[in-house]
């Protein structure tokens, strides 16, 4: 009973119980007499939170591990910069997984030890499992741009992770005088949510445009094109006239270096000096995978296309951001559905069965304004060398000669996947 | 040129033997004259195919181009402040155009 | 050596087989999940699907398909899947 219910012992005592159940390799366990076995999940995002479930609804003994205590989605993040919502809206707790049998044990994974098959925790203790699920999301190339680290975000933010650096730029722009520059530093590919610095954009720019109307939108690109470009420029054009700017690779738009004492933003062939800056840097995955080599010297982490299991360490999974997904892009929802996937695979694998043949969706909401919505939309499968590949015919953007209604039933889905996704993962 | 633009970056002063790095951007198309278009015709081969870059009228880099480099090309290289003057660059298209420009440096 | 080689040709029989089979029900309905919802039980502004009899779902998804019926985003959607899909997603649903 150790391991659903912690009256009377402390968390500490309770991970020693089940990290001695599992050591001992007791053949029956108490709590879950059905369960086919122990997964650790570490993260409890997007892909980790979805993973948590699914494997519970399995059948599935489950450990989530998680550094903090609530959740901020970077998904509606650009909602909290334009002011439509409250960073509260975003923010999740993990009491419904709970409900649903997960062990939630807040606390940050240090290492993977692979050959015994446990992971270390900062607060002192280890966890054993059959099988390790890792969601760990990003972490950035802090130096890439020189003079971005992480004292300079403090003063520029990337708002990249959502919650404090959210907030942290949402009152910069609050403190800005009207007539300012916001200047916005787009990555390279492949990063974090392909379309997020131009909704980003787009949900600033709604806010000057009703605040501080003589201000700019200023992107600084390491791109010449980005998703649903086409889309984003009209709306823009249509809901903002020029207020955004948007300066491509070939125009010298990428940045090479910063000065936050001086508020100055240098690209390749230009210095700007500006009143707010947010810097998007490059990206790759957690650097917890480090820890068991499993971006194998790359920035992702490479792993089979059916069961999500690593490449390079079997008995580990990697979902989300950090891993090499096909054709998927490095989404919220990219990683809900694959979540669903590898739990299934897991569940089958630790059952002695064939892994079930898998199937993705991935569509992404962009709000160009609070009713002004568009998407983009794949449905993926496995090719035959067993990648996973966009299904020809099928997905795409949205139309480009919809009318504002079309516009403003995309905005109200967008609300309604943002309520559908965040109940499927801590629901 | 597409739409004329080419821009370079060289550090406005450097110590005497200071690596500096140098960059150059063009606007171009960089057509491969293997694509068509909407109507079937095929868009001609287009490229910028050489590149120049002269410090004080001596040549210290160069690089032919051929139909493999994608559109808006961009370089950087480093080379070593000698003295004081200027830095020439040309790019060399199909059409028998060239683009030029030019930065000063002193060399203190 | 000849056992050999049957064992090795006998294991590349198995992996087709895995990878042609038909791709699970409920792999294919839990991808829908992310935008309605849980089992189809969507708690905002996209239509609950939980609920649906399978002919109607099924009937629905033919619709969004072949551009029958007028759709933000379920035509891009429904696109993705065969006809034996959409009876399988809409079995997997209308049999919860
Ligand atoms: C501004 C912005 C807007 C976006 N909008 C959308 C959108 O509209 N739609 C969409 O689909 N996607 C969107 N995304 C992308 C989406 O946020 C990510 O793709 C998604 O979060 C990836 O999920 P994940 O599980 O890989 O990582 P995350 O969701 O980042 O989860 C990782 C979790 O792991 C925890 N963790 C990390 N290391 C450890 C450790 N060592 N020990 C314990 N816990 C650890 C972290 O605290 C975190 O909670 C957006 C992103 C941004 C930045
Ligand atoms: C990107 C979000 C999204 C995904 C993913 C999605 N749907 Fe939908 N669905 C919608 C929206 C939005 C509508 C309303 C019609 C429209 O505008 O597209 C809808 C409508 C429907 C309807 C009609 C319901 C009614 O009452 O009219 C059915 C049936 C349906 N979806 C089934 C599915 C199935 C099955 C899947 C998975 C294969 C799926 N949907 C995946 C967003 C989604």
């Amino acid at each position: 009973m150790a391991r659903t219910s912690s009256s009377g012992s402390s968390r500490r005592d309770v991970l020693k119980l089940a990290g001695l159940a599992t050591a001992a390799g007791f053949g029956v366990r108490p709590a879950f007499s059905q369960s086919p076995g122990h997964v650790v999940v570490v993260g409890g995002g997007f892909g980790g939170a979805t993973a948590a479930k699914y494997l519970r609804r399995a059948g599935v003994d489950v450990t989530l591990i998680e550094t903090n205590a609530t959740f901020a989605t970077c998904p509606f993040s650009n909602t909290v910069l334009g002011g439509i919502n409250e960073i509260d809206a975003i923010t999740h707790g993990y009491d419904g997984l709970a409900a649903h049998g997960v062990q939630v044990v807040p606390d940050t994974v240090t290492g993977i030890n692979a050959a015994n098959k446990s992971v270390s925790l900062q607060g002192g203790t280890a966890v054993s499992y059959d099988r390790l699920i890792l969601s760990p999301g990003i972490d950035f190339k802090w130096g890439e741009i020189e003079g971005y680290d992480e004292a300079a975000a403090e003063v520029m933010p990337h708002a990249w992770k959502a919650g404090a650096q959210t907030e942290l730029l949402r009152r910069q722009l609050i403190a800005m005088d009207d007539g300012g520059v916001v200047a916005i530093a787009a990555p390279g590919n492949p990063f974090r949510c392909p379309p997020g610095p131009y909704e980003r954009a787009s949900l600033i720019a709604h806010y000057l445009k009703t605040h501080k109307p003589a201000s700019k939108v200023l992107i600084l690109d390491s791109k010449d094109s980005f998703s649903k470009q086409g889309l984003f420029q009209a709306g823009w054009a249509e809901l903002y006239g020029d207020m955004i700017e948007w300066v491509p690779f070939s125009s010298g738009g990428n940045v090479a270096r910063v000065d936050p004492a001086t508020m100055t933003v240098y690209t390749d062939f230009d210095t700007h000096v500006v009143n707010v800056a947010n810097i998007i840097p490059a990206q790759r995955s957690n650097r917890l995978v480090d820890t068991a080599d499993l971006a194998n010297g790359g920035d992702w982490c490479p792993i089979n296309q059916l069961t999500f299991e690593s490449t390079v360490q079997p008995g580990i999974h990697i979902l989300g951001d950090a891993s090499i997904a096909g054709a998927m892009p490095k989404s919220g929802f990219s990683a809900n559905a694959q979540a669903k996937v590898c739990a299934a695979a897991i569940a089958a694998l630790l059952r002695g069965d064939e892994p079930p043949s898998p199937s993705f969706i991935n569509t992404c909401y962009s709000l160009v304004g609070p009713d002004y919505g568009i998407s983009v939309a794949a449905v993926y499968r496995l090719n035959a060398e067993g990648a996973i590949a966009g299904v020809e015919g099928a997905g795409g953007v949205s139309p480009g000669d919809a009318n504002a209604e079309f516009r403003k039933m995309e905005a109200e889905y967008a609300r309604g996947w943002y309520a559908s996704i965040t109940s499927d993962m801590f629901g | 040129m597409a739409d004329g633009i080419t821009r370079v970056a060289v550090p406005e002063t450097a110590a005497k033997g200071e690596i500096i790095e140098i960059k150059a951007l063009a606007s171009h198309p960089m057509d491969n004259g293997f694509m068509f278009r909407d109507n079937g015709t095929r868009i001609p081969r287009w490229i910028i195919h050489r590149f120049e870059v002269d410090y004080n009228d001596e040549l210290i880099f160069a690089a032919d181009w051929h139909v493999a480099i994608s559109a808006n090309p961009y370089i950087s290289f480093h080379t070593i402040a000698t003295e004081s003057g200027t830095i020439n660059f040309r790019w060399f298209d199909d059409n028998g155009d060239i683009y030029t420009e030019s930065a000063k440096i002193t060399v203190v | 050596m000849r056992a050999l080689l049957i064992s090795i040709f006998g294991m590349c029989m198995l992996a087709t087989a895995a990878a042609a089979d038909e791709t699970a029900p409920a792999n294919l309905a839990n991808a829908c999940a992310g935008c309605h919802g849980t089992d189809g039980k969507s708690p905002g502004q996209i239509p609950m699907i939980a609920g649906m009899a399978a002919a109607d779902l099924a009937a629905e998804l033919r619709q969004f398909k072949n551009d029958q019926k007028a759709a933000t985003v379920m035509n891009r959607i429904a696109k993705g899947y065969t006809e034996a899909e959409i009876d399988a997603i809409a079995n997997y649903f209308g049999g919860m």
